[in-house]
């Protein structure tokens, strides 16, 4: 069928580019100031800074924008631009950048360098985005993007309402507000960060982001879900037998050591990225892909998943630590030997759990979730299974059928896979289970944005669709609590309970074998 | 790696059996065999010189897509029927590609379309990319096209832009069912980006629908047809001749095309209005980077943008991939039609 093509005869009142219909870039951001916080760590090297001169080169930044840096170790202009030139060059998908364009993208990058605490620094940085507007035409719109430790988060904040850079104290254009995980440490902890955000900015100006929502596959969810009809009459408890979410990784906590000993994986990954996953996959569908109307069903199914008492927390959840063992041919040592962590740690580096969800749709069907590092293998995927068929007609071949299940693969490999049983050729009744694949890289021909370049894109469009609602932050942290306070209160006294490079700990198995089930092979 | 073995076939009524068998030991002794094909990918090629060129890179997309390909070799270089099939290891998965090639210099079209209808898969598209010198001038051309969805041509860099962009505003006309997609147009996605970049910012944009000149130096006359038309296209302009548009508000727009540089290359534009010229061009010291500005009263600094070429296997596998009809596409070479007076 034929799209309807629209041509536009005047220009009076033209509120979008008539020029840019049927563009790979429908809509570019408006000018715009994005200061970075915490532009001498990791995250800005190796993400933020790659991300921003990869939109650039994919002209999704509009051609008036600036960029400062603000960090608390002293360089000047030409030194930030220098460092952030190499961070280019050695993490950018797009390999190492090139004059003139690189000269010309630096001349829009600035640095202030200041305590977080120092009020003069903030003075400095209202100072530079005003020179911004004026000689760069940033219009007065700031986005500011909180790459710093949470312990940081409400002095910047507070900061920046002291100096007037708050939005109410704004005259023109719009300010944003990126805040990076994790949002608080606990549900008190998030519900006290909310409360210091609240005072400054309100809901439509805060993007909490969560870059697992900016992944492809992730997005393809409701792709799948609400863009076909072959799936949705049989998403139900009535054909759904379980439902498995893992996200494995063969890395270990690297040179996070202080922070995750202190975190953990339950926080660190299913309070997050896992707990939205699942909001995703059982969400009833929304009346628009608008943000409010996807936020809203994430939220009601994450209101409907049944609490568990700090009790029922043992029976619901298992956790692991690794000790040493062997990654893709190498020896790695144990959680406790790696640098900056607690020898005695108590520290989960596994986290496994089942989740219920009252609500007719899924009403007694499991969803079965976990993480860990050092796993043997780097693998993220959502296996929905579906029921066994009512009645076997080939039994009498001794053949098994597989119950079919779809698998939405999320990473390394990107796409969706189905299984399902067929005849094998020949004269006699065989069945086997086969698998059709989908792979988005050979469908489509292309290759992935990484999930920052999309999500910073969609904070200067102001789209908030892919960031994290603070009614699901906190729902979120309400789930998880119970674990947490059991597992604080009670030694894992089998710590390291797997070894590195395996498919995990025997009490994660043993959590599905109570329902007769068991884990997707990783 | 891919890898391939081909075998010569005697009678096309023994291709089907022959490429079972392929795909059978290409899969490996011992495994399930199960062969997919997502399309029928035919290949047409008639200039010699170009042959290799052509091969090469539909082999590149048949690696990447399960397809059966169809190569129909009309330089005289080869004959007869070969088959063969190829394997190549992706992302953990097999991928059998099936390609059957055909020499067809001394075939009539008749014999030609009548053994691609039998070659191809039913219930699988049809894409023909036809790299011949003449569409619809050959009946093969015409005879291939009703058993294609798609059709891939591409327009620039040959002596005759003018004339096959004439052929292919008959060939929309004739087949509006087929979804066509000319190279010449694809090319010009990265330039037709940095022209809406001009527009982007709002204070700019009414001056859009007040442009007096366009002025377009290109290697390829096709692609400059094509950017005039779709510039025009966009905020309705009518084409009253080859030198001059008409706006919806009956004003005059002159445009000036000017051979320069290599084929296919779009080497300067610039948009005049009453009061400002905004100016594209490739940078001196880097082909591969554009300037733009804007001067008098709305004047702007300079910028650099990217300039994404994208090479022809990723042209190609685009529009098999896009697969139906670009209605941008469509309503560019209508405007088109009216700057050639066809």
């Amino acid at each position: 069928m034929q799209t309807e093509v629209t041509t536009v005869a005047r220009g009076d009142g033209q509120a979008t580019n008539p020029l840019r219909e049927g563009l790979a870039t429908d809509r570019i951001a408006d000018p715009c100031t994005i200061v970075f916080f915490g532009a001498a760590g990791d995250l800005t090297k190796r993400m933020l800074m790659p991300a921003m001169w990869n939109l650039r080169l994919e002209d999704i930044l509009p051609t008036k924008f600036g960029i400062v840096g603000f960090s608390r170790s002293p360089r000047s202009n030409d030194e930030f631009r220098t460092d952030m030139k190499a961070a280019v060059d050695q993490f950018s998908r797009s390999g190492p950048a090139k004059d003139p364009l690189w000269s010309d993208f630096a001349q829009h990058l600035s640095y202030i360098s200041g305590d977080f605490n120092d009020r003069g620094a903030f003075k400095k940085l209202r100072g530079t985005l005003d020179a911004n507007d004026k000689q760069l035409g940033t219009a007065g719109n700031r986005l500011f993007y909180l790459a710093t430790p949470p312990s940081v988060f409400g002095t910047i904040i507070q900061q920046l309402s002291d100096v007037g850079l708050g939005p109410k104290d704004q005259a023109e254009g719009w300010t944003r507000i990126v805040i990076e995980k994790p949002f608080g440490t606990d549900l008190d902890s998030a519900r006290s960060l909310q409360a210091e955000v609240a005072k400054v900015f309100d809901e439509r100006q805060t993007y909490r982001i969560d870059h697992y929502l900016g992944k492809e596959p992730v997005q393809d969810i409701m792709a799948l879900r609400f863009a076909n009809v072959i799936f949705e009459p049989i998403w139900n408890r009535r054909y759904v037998d379980c439902i498995q979410i893992t996200a494995a990784e063969t890395v270990g906590v690297e040179s996070r050591g202080s922070y995750y000993d202190n975190a953990g994986t339950l926080r660190d990954m299913i309070q997050n990225h896992v707990l939205n996953l699942l909001a995703l996959v059982a969400m009833e569908p929304p009346i628009s892909p608008s943000a409010d109307h996807i936020r809203d069903e994430k939220f009601k199914v994450l209101s409907a998943v049944r609490p568990t008492s700090a009790e029922q927390a043992a029976q619901m959840t298992a956790r692991g630590q690794y000790g040493a063992g062997i990654i893709d041919g190498k020896q790695v040592p144990s959680y406790r030997q790696e640098p900056d962590v607690d020898p005695n740690s108590n520290t989960e580096t596994y986290a496994a759990a089942k989740f219920l969800i009252d609500n007719w749709r899924w009403a007694d069907v499991p969803f079965y979730v976990r993480s860990g590092k050092r796993l043997a293998r780097k693998y993220s995927e959502i296996a929905v299974t579906f029921r066994q068929i009512p009645h076997r007609i080939f039994g009498e071949m001794g053949d098994r059928i597989e119950s079919n299940t779809l698998v939405m693969k999320i990473q390394p490999e990107e796409g969706v896979s189905i299984r399902f049983n067929a005849k094998v050729p020949g004269p006699k009744m065989h069945i086997r289970a086969v698998t059709m694949d989908f792979n988005y890289g050979t469908g489509f021909g292309v290759t992935t944005a990484p999930a920052y370049e999309r999500l910073i894109g969609d904070a200067m469009r102001g789209d908030a669709t892919l960031f994290t609602r603070w009614d699901a932050v906190e729902r979120a942290w309400e789930l998880v609590m119970p674990t947490l306070e059991c597992w604080k209160a009670t030694r894992a006294e089998d710590f390291p309970n797997y070894a590195a490079g395996a498919q995990g700990p025997a009490n994660a198995d043993a959590l599905l074998a109570a329902d007769g089930r068991e884990w997707r092979k990783i | 790696m891919a890898e391939n073995m081909t075998i010569h076939v005697e009678s096309i009524s023994d291709v089907a059996g022959i490429l079972e068998r392929l795909c059978h030991v290409r899969a490996g002794a011992g495994e399930m065999t199960a062969s997919a094909v997502t399309m029928n990918f035919v290949v047409f090629i008639d200039d010699p010189q170009r042959r290799e060129w052509v091969l090469e890179r539909a082999a590149r997309i048949a690696e990447k897509h399960p397809s059966r390909t169809i190569v129909l070799d009309s330089t005289g270089v080869a004959s007869g029927l070969d088959v063969s099939c190829n394997k190549r290891e992706s992302g953990g998965a097999t991928i059998l590609n099936e390609r059957i090639d055909v020499g067809v210099a001394t075939l009539g079209h008749a014999t030609i379309v009548g053994m691609v209808r039998q070659l191809t898969v039913a219930g699988c598209p049809t894409i023909l990319w036809w790299s011949g010198a003449r569409l619809l001038e050959s009946r093969t051309f015409s005879g291939l096209v009703e058993l294609a969805d798609a059709v891939v041509v591409d327009s620039s860099g040959r002596a005759r832009d003018e004339a096959t962009l004439r052929e292919l505003v008959e060939f929309q006309r004739r087949y509006p069912h087929v979804a066509l997609h000319d190279l010449a147009f694809m090319r010009l996605a990265p330039w037709r980006e940095m022209i809406a970049q001009f527009f982007d910012d709002p204070a700019l944009r009414d001056d859009l629908f007040s442009l007096t000149a366009l002025e377009i130096e290109s290697g390829s006359e096709a692609e400059a047809l094509y950017l005039g038309g779709w510039l025009g296209s966009r905020i309705s302009w009518e084409a009253t001749d080859p030198r001059t548009f008409r706006t919806s508000r009956g004003e005059t727009v002159l445009f000036t095309r000017t051979p320069r540089g290599e084929g296919r290359r779009v080497v300067r534009v610039v948009l005049t209005s009453g009061d400002s010229r905004y100016l594209a061009q490739l940078a001196e010291d880097d082909e591969n980077v554009v300037c733009l500005s804007v001067e008098g009263k709305r004047a702007k600094a300079g910028w650099l943008v990217p300039l994404h070429a994208v090479d022809n296997t990723s042209l190609i596998e685009r529009a098999i991939l896009a697969g139906a009809r670009d209605p941008i596409f469509e309503t560019t070479l209508e405007t088109v039609r009216g700057l050639l007076g066809a």
